[in-house]
C-alpha cells in the first residue's frame, strides 16, 4: 500500500531486531510507511543522525534498542535515551513536534509489543500530519558567483601572495603543530591542485579566524577565499562532514522550509519585558539550541547571554520585539560552503525582519551581527534595518552615564570573537566595555589590547587534536597570568573553551570561570 | 517663577558665558525676564569667578543674589565660598571631578571637564554644564538653550558645542532616570 508518510526506523541488531524479524516472518502488518535501517546499537545513533532524516523529508523517526540493562555494549540504551530526549527538545523548539522522535526498548521475544508500538507511532504521525520540512530539490545558485577555481583565485587576487609565510607563522593551527599552511594552500590552489584531497582537507580545516589576513602584506583575504573554495567543494558534493555529525547544518537546512514555524522563545523568563510593536527587534541566535545539544557534557548556558541581553535592554528602558519564529542567520551554512541554503534562509529572514516593521536589530551574537550586517549585503540581500551589536548598544547607553559597576572579583581575561574583532574590526568595542566594567579596579583586567587567538573552531566545521592543543595552551596561559575568569564575546567561544576544560587529565589545571561579556555587565551594572 | 542661580568656578572655565547663555535663553527665547551679574578678579584665568543669573516671569527689581535657588560649582574654591549661601531646598550642581561636596546634602554631579576632553576640547565643559543644568533644573527650555548655545559660540565650533550641550543633557537624563529607577527599587539588572 503506497503511503504519503515516511518514517525511518533505526533498529538495533541485537535484541529488538529478532523481534522485528519475527514480525516479518509472520508477515505481520507493519505500517508500510516505516522504513527500517538496521544499526549495530541504538547508542550509536547520534543526535545528528536522529535529525538528519527530518532534513531529508521524513515525518517521523523511531529509535528502537535493547531494554535497559540488556545492551550488548553496556551504555547504549542510556545514551539512546539521552540523545532522543535532547533531539525531542530541539524538535519542539525548531517547530517540529518532539513527538516525531520516539525511543522504544524491546526484548527479542517482545514481537507483539513492538508491533503495537510501531502501529501506535504510525497512527500518531498520521494525526500530526506531514512534516513541515520540505526536502529540497533543484539548485538555487547565487548568480554571478565564480564557479571555477580560476575565477575564485582571481576574485580574491590570491596571486598577490608573495609567498612570505607571515600567515603560516601566525596561524593558530600551524602553531599547534598541524601540517597546515595558508601559504601552501594558496600556492597549491593557484597551481591547479584544488581537487587534490589534501588541499581539500586543508581548506576544510581552516579556522577562518582571520589572523592570516591581518598579517598578510598583500592583503589577500584568506578567510573569504576559503569561504568561496568551500562553496566550490560543496557544489561538487565533495565537502567533508562537519563536526558534531553536521547536526547544526542539518538543523539550519531544515529551517529553510518556509512551512516550518520555529518556537524560538518558548522558554523566555516572564520577568523579561518585550513589546511586539517596538521599533527595536532583538535577534537571539542559536544559543538555546546549543544549550540543549551540549548540556550533557559542558553544562553550557549560552541562552543566559540572550536573556541577560534582554534584561539589559529592559534595564535601559528598551522593550524589544522578538520574532517568535526566529530562524538561524545562516552563518554556519555559508561558511561550510552551502551557499544555496544560506541564501534561502537569508531571504526568509529578510522578509520576516521587514514584516516586523522594526528600524533596528540588536543582537548579542557576533556571528549573527556580522552575517546580518555584512554577508547579507554581500550576497545581494538588503535588510531594511540597522544592525547593532549588543556591545555597541551598551557602549552607547553606558556612555550616557549615571550607571556604575560593582568591582569584579578576581582577575579577568578576554577572548575575542573572530567575527567581531577581526572581521568587523571592532576589537575596541568589547574593550571599552571591559574598561567600564573594571573602572574601579583596572588591575583586574588582563588584556594587552590586541585580539586574542581563535577559540578553536568556527561554523562547526572541524575540530581535532590540534584545535584542542591550542585551546589548552590558551587556557593555561590565562591561568598562568593569574586570571580566574575568562570573558567571552561569542557563545561558540564559550562552548569550545569549556569543552577543552573538560580534559580528564589536565582538567584541574584548565578550569576557569567563563562568562559572556554581556552577562558580566548584567551582573554588575547598577544605577549610580 | 523666580529663580536665582549662582554659577561659580575659575576664570577661563566659561562661567560667565554659561550664565549668559542661561539668561539669554530665558529672556529671548523663553519670553521670561532675566538679569546677569558677573564678578571676576583681574586675572584672565585661574582666579575665582562667578555669575549670578536671575530668571523670572515678572520684573526683576534687584539683580544681586544673596541666597541662590540653584548653585552650580565648577571649582572647589567656588563651592567652598558659596555653598553656605544656597537655600535649604536649593539644587546643588557640581563638576564631579573637581568638586568634592561635604556634608549630607543631596547634589547632582557631572564630570563635564572629562566629557569635554573626550569630545576634543576641554573649553566646552561649560556648555556641557549648561546642557546638564537645563535638564536637571528645567529653568530654561531645551530648544531655547540649544539655540542660544548655537549663537553664543564661535561659528566654527557650533557643531561641536551642540554635541557637547547634548552630551550634558543626555547625562542629566540618565542621572534622573537612574534616580527614578532606584526609587522604584530597580537597582541592577539581576535582582
Amino acid at each position: 500500500m503506497p503511503t504519503e508518510f515516511k518514517i525511518v526506523l533505526f533498529l538495533c541488531s541485537w535484541g529488538p531486531h529478532a523481534a522485528f524479524q519475527r514480525l516479518q516472518d509472520q508477515r505481520a502488518d507493519i505500517p508500510p510507511e516505516i522504513k527500517m535501517v538496521r544499526i549495530p546499537c541504538s547508542g550509536r545513533i547520534s543526535k545528528a543522525l536522529l535529525f538528519k532524516p527530518f532534513e531529508m523529508g521524513a515525518d517521523g523517526v523511531i529509535l528502537v534498542g535493547c531494554a535497559p540493562g540488556a545492551c550488548r555494549y553496556g551504555t547504549g540504551t542510556e545514551t539512546a535515551a539521552e540523545n532522543t530526549e535532547d533531539t525531542r527538545q530541539i524538535l519542539d523548539l525548531i517547530g517540529l513536534d518532539g513527538e516525531r522522535v520516539q525511543l522504544g526498548n524491546f526484548q527479542p521475544d517482545a514481537a507483539d509489543d513492538l508491533l503495537a508500538f510501531l502501529k501506535a507511532f504510525a497512527a500518531r504521525i498520521r494525526e500530526l500530519g506531514k512534516s513541515p520540512v520540505r526536502a529540497q530539490a533543484g539548485r538555487d545558485r547565487f548568480a554571478g558567483e565564480p564557479e571555477t577555481v580560476e575565477a575564485i583565485v582571481a576574485r580574491h587576487d590570491v596571486f598577490a601572495c608573495q609567498d612570505c609565510g607571515k600567515c603560516t607563522s601566525a596561524c593558530s593551527l600551524a602553531l599547534a603543530g598541524k601540517p597546515f599552511s595558508p601559504r601552501y594552500v594558496a600556492a597549491e590552489i593557484i597551481a591547479g591542485h584544488a581537487d587534490r584531497p589534501d588541499v581539500r582537507t586543508s581548506v576544510n580545516a581552516c579556522l577562518t579566524c582571520g589572523v592570516c589576513y591581518e598579517r598578510c602584506p598583500s592583503a589577500v583575504n584568506f578567510p573569504e577565499f576559503i569561504k568561496d573554495m568551500r562553496a566550490y567543494y560543496h557544489d561538487r558534493a565533495v565537502s567533508a562532514v562537519p563536526a558534531h555529525g553536521g547536526f547544526f547544518q542539518s538543523m539550519m537546512r531544515a529551517m529553510t522550509s518556509e512551512s516550518l514555524v520555529p518556537r524560538r522563545w518558548t522558554h523566555l523568563p516572564e520577568s523579561i519585558r518585550t513589546n511586539p510593536q517596538s521599533r527595536v527587534l532583538f535577534f537571539g541566535g542559536c544559543a538555546s539550541y546549543f544549550d540543549i545539544f551540549f548540556h550533557k557534557f559542558l553544562g553550557v548556558q549560552t541562552e543566559r547571554i540572550v536573556e541577560d541581553s534582554l534584561r539589559l535592554l529592559n534595564f535601559f528602558d528598551v522593550e524589544p520585539a522578538l520574532m517568535s519564529d526566529e530562524r538561524c542567520c545562516g552563518h554556519d551554512l555559508l561558511w561550510s560552503g552551502d551557499r544555496e541554503n544560506f541564501l534561502r534562509l537569508a531571504r526568509i529572514n529578510a522578509d520576516a525582519i521587514a514584516a516586523t516593521g522594526a528600524e533596528e536589530i540588536i543582537t548579542a551574537c557576533p556571528e549573527c551581527c556580522h552575517t546580518l550586517c555584512t554577508e547579507y549585503a554581500r550576497y545581494g540581500i538588503e535588510l531594511p534595518v540597522k544592525v547593532t551589536h549588543m556591545h555597541a548598544f551598551l557602549e552607547r547607553e553606558i556612555g550616557k552615564g549615571a550607571v556604575a559597576f560593582k568591582a569584579p572579583q578576581g582577575r579577568m581575561a578576554f577572548q575575542d570573537a573572530c567575527r567581531q574583532s577581526r572581521f568587523d574590526g571592532q576589537a575596541d568595542l568589547p574593550r571599552k566595555l571591559l574598561k567600564h566594567l573594571c573602572a574601579d579596579a583596572p588591575e583586574a583586567l588582563d588584556d594587552d589590547g590586541a585580539p586574542t587567538p581563535c577559540c578553536g573552531n568556527s561554523a562547526w566545521i572541524g575540530c581535532d587534536a590540534f584545535s584542542k592543543h591550542f585551546q589548552v595552551q590558551r587556557l593555561q596561559r590565562v591561568r598562568q597570568s593569574g586570571s580566574t575568569t575568562l570573558i567571552t564575546a561569542c557563545p561558540k567561544c564559550q562552548i569550545h573553551l569549556r569543552c577543552a576544560m573538560e580534559d580528564v587529565l589536565r582538567g584541574g589545571d584548565l578550569k576557569l570561570e567563563t562568562m559572556d561579556l554581556v552577562s558580566a555587565i548584567a551582573r554588575s551594572i547598577y544605577w549610580a | 517663577m523666580y529663580k536665582q542661580i549662582t554659577i561659580t568656578g575659575f576664570g577661563g572655565q566659561g562661567v560667565i558665558l554659561a550664565g549668559r547663555i542661561m539668561g539669554e535663553a530665558a529672556a529671548i527665547l523663553d519670553h521670561l525676564e532675566s538679569t546677569l551679574v558677573q564678578s571676576y578678579g583681574p586675572e584672565s584665568r585661574g582666579g575665582a569667578c562667578s555669575a549670578q543669573v536671575t530668571i523670572a516671569d515678572g520684573p526683576i527689581y534687584f539683580p544681586y543674589i544673596q541666597s541662590p535657588d540653584i548653585l552650580v560649582c565648577l571649582s572647589q574654591s567656588g563651592y567652598d565660598k558659596h555653598v553656605a549661601t544656597l537655600k535649604k531646598d536649593g539644587v546643588l550642581i557640581v563638576e564631579q571631578d573637581l568638586v568634592k561636596p561635604e556634608g549630607g546634602r543631596d547634589y547632582f554631579a557631572v564630570p563635564c571637564t572629562r566629557f569635554a576632553e573626550e569630545l576634543g576640547n576641554k573649553m566646552m565643559a561649560n556648555i556641557i554644564m549648561v546642557g546638564f543644568f537645563t535638564a536637571i533644573t528645567g529653568a530654561i527650555s531645551l530648544e531655547a538653550a540649544r539655540a542660544t548655545v548655537k549663537k553664543s559660540v564661535p561659528k566654527a565650533t557650533i557643531e561641536k558645542n551642540v554635541k557637547a550641550f547634548e552630551r550634558g543633557w543626555e547625562y542629566a537624563q540618565a542621572t534622573l532616570k537612574g534616580r527614578r529607577e532606584k526609587a522604584a527599587g530597580r537597582i541592577g539588572v539581576v535582582a
